[in-house]
């Protein structure tokens, strides 16, 4: 029972990494219809913008966490100026979009490589390593803070989204592009606003990713499985991101603990695909159209 | 005038020839390749300055006795910018023209690899440093009749570990974790288990992870429900330092194991705490009193450290010179001969090969625990 306990906690710790990251890729997705896979790299950036404001301009923790995501938010706005947006303009099928945002992934993480090297390097140790004892299961203080940081951040997320003028361009954007703009919507600055926060969601991740794990270049390369979490969920909606990527910490988490660590990927990606095959638009999917 | 002349060239010519014939006869050539320029040339060069050294000391103090007759040692070195195809060309000049009785080197795994059916052409032996891929002297489970080495391979490490463990800080119950996508990794697991079962010790949790995985709590919370006396940890430093952050937040307390894949500067600062009282098994540790003299010798007559190559190196010398002593004549197929008996002290261990698989079978290891921060020699351990 014990090992039980500790196993559900890890598996909300891993899932909730994966939410960070799927949040941000479901909020470019439910707009632009279209994966973003130069996701992963702004995450990568996140990292190491959180690192070096540590280490290199000695920041203090909350003041480097800021430059980071506001850091990110400005590059995710940059690929989308640069790598997105000609195509728009061009009405490019959606099929160029992945390809163009593949060449920004790999352009991101090549430049780090090129610049500061493929070694992984170690954020200093801010919150201490210890853990919290609840009976036999233990808490990571780094995970109650990333869960609590989460959890403000995606509520702030729906709120904005539900609750303000902008939220509803971008929900009215995301329900029919073309037709919004009909409607007296500025498409362009929505796009804007949608990388920026996704930006910002991936700045986050990153941070944290940096502080639990370590930092190198092919950080971007985890987003994978926050994307099948994403589709998992049902792409485009919020709260499926979310959901998709804890269950897919907890199956991950079982699986190892409870039957073999080396079936882990296998497995928990069989039982998403048995899912996807029942319900093709994921758990709180809506639309059914054919996106890729 | 002319006449005079012409015999007295004539004279200094037969002195000439004759010289270099006796000269000749008194000198083993022996070849070296490795790798003088490129990402490897630090230890390319300290191997190939560790053979001059000891070749002079040899040659100074008399030379080598083969047979009935003395001779004197002269290394003949080529680079192969640690390059497999170019291995293959240095140890082909090495054999056809510059005819060298026996190679030393290379260090690399993948360069010694290669090299076996030019060596077997030639009838030339060849003593490989740290190349510690079973491969180099063993392939389809049939030995190269040419190619020896001086180091113990990968996997005997994890043979050492479980002897260590159940031995000395008489664990009973261990659990592994390894890459289950890594050759080394691996090795050093079958190894450790097969011996820790020998001794009467248990498997009590057997956990893999896979490349590229940053997230053990799953695996570690397994291994934590088991209760082992020991963690065996046999990968590379970084994952050491995450599992182990991560086993310590679990608030395990076990002590933790691992091979030549720890050490390193980011182990420590990264792992901190967590990989504390640690213990790994490395081929050699520097403060090891038995490398003293060489490593003094070394710093005297080039100014710098050695590295791990250069005793390696060292005691393929000895590897050698010992061969040439008993093979009768200095030719390759005799010194190939004698070195398949070979059984020496050298300083980095007893060296005793194994006919069937030309490794220096159960040679010691050096266990390095860490404390304070630091690498401290405990002792030197060898697999039964």
């Amino acid at each position: 029972m014990a090992q039980f306990l500790q196993q559900m906690v890890n598996g909300l710790s891993i899932g909730s990494v994966y939410a960070l990251m799927a949040v941000g890729y479901s909020l470019v997705y439910s707009v632009m219809n279209f994966s973003n896979f130069a996701h992963g790299g702004v995450i990568m950036f996140g990292a190491y913008f959180g690192f070096f404001g540590i280490t290199l301009l000695k920041l203090p923790f909350p003041a480097a966490f800021v430059l980071a995501f506001v850091g990110t938010a400005i590059l995710a706005v940059l690929i989308e100026r640069i790598a997105y947006k000609p195509l728009r303009e061009r009405k490019a099928p959606f099929l160029y979009f992945i390809i163009s945002a593949m060449g920004a992934s790999i352009f991101l993480e090549n430049i780090i490589i090129a610049t500061i090297g493929p070694t992984f390097r170690t954020y200093p140790d801010v919150f201490g390593r210890s853990s919290i004892a609840l009976g036999p299961v233990a808490v990571g203080r780094l995970d109650l803070i990333m869960f609590a940081v989460s959890a403000v951040c995606l509520t702030g997320l729906v709120l904005f989204v539900e609750k303000t003028r902008m939220g509803r361009a971008i929900q009215a954007s995301a329900y029919n592009m073309k037709a919004a703009a009909l409607m007296g919507v500025n498409t362009d600055r929505v796009v804007m606003i949608v990388f920026a926060i996704g930006g910002m969601l991936a700045g986050i991740a990153g941070v944290f990713f940096g502080m639990k794990y370590t930092v190198y270049p092919q950080i971007g390369n985890i987003t994978t499985k926050s994307f099948v979490a994403a589709v998992f969920g049902g792409l485009g909606s919020l709260p499926g991101a979310v959901l998709g990527s804890i269950l897919l910490g907890i199956i991950e988490t079982l699986v190892a603990g409870y039957l073999s660590s080396q079936f882990r990927d296998l497995i928990a990606f069989v039982i998403l695909i048995g899912v996807l095959v029942f319900r093709p638009t994921g758990i709180m999917g809506k639309t059914t159209e054919d996106k890729a | 005038m002319r006449v005079r002349n012409f015999a007295a060239a004539l004279l200094v010519a037969l002195v000439l020839i004759s010289c270099g014939g006796a000269k000749q006869a008194d000198v083993i050539k022996v070849g070296w390749f490795g790798a003088l320029t490129g990402d490897q040339a630090v230890w390319g060069n300290n191997e190939y300055n560790t053979v001059k050294m000891l070749f002079e000391e040899i040659n100074a103090a008399g030379g080598v006795k083969v047979g009935d007759k003395t001779y004197t040692l002269e290394a003949v070195g080529y680079d192969n910018k640690g390059d497999a195809q170019e291995a293959v060309n240095v140890v082909r000049r090495l054999t056809s023209q510059d005819k060298v009785v026996a190679i030393l080197g290379p260090n690399a795994s993948g360069n010694a690899i290669p090299i076996a059916p030019i060596l077997e052409g030639a009838k030339v032996p060849d003593i490989a440093t740290v190349a510690t891929n079973p491969k180099v002297t063993v392939l389809d489970g049939k030995v190269k009749p040419y190619n020896f080495r001086v180091c113990f391979i990968d996997p005997y490490q994890g043979a050492v570990a479980a002897g260590f463990a159940y031995d000395v800080l008489k664990a009973r119950k261990a659990a592994i974790l390894y890459d289950v996508s890594d050759d080394y990794s691996q090795g050093l697991r079958q190894f450790f288990v097969e011996n820790f079962k020998k001794y009467g010790g248990e498997i009590v949790a057997d956990e893999s992870f896979k490349s590229g995985d940053v997230d053990f709590r799953p695996q570690l919370s397994k291994i934590k429900a088991q209760n082992p006396d020991i963690i065996f940890m046999p990968y590379f430093f970084k994952e050491v330092a995450l599992s182990a952050n991560q086993a310590r937040e679990l608030g395990m307390t076990q002590v933790l194991m691992g091979g030549d894949g720890w050490p390193s500067d980011q182990l420590i600062s990264m792992g901190a705490a967590a990989v504390e009282g640690s213990y790994f098994v490395n081929h050699l540790d520097y403060d090891d009193p038995d490398v003293a003299d060489y490593k003094a010798r070394y710093f005297k007559k080039y100014g710098i450290q050695t590295e791990l190559n250069g005793y390696l190196v060292h005691d393929a010398v000895l590897m050698l010179v010992d061969a040439l002593k008993r093979a009768g004549e200095p030719t390759g197929e005799a010194i190939a001969k004698a070195l398949e008996t070979t059984n020496i002290k050298g300083i980095t261990g007893t060296i005793k090969i194994s006919a069937q698989t030309h490794n220096p079978e159960g040679k010691d290891a050096a266990i390095i625990k860490i404390v304070g921060g630091k690498y401290v020699f405990q002792q030197k351990y060898a697999a039964k």
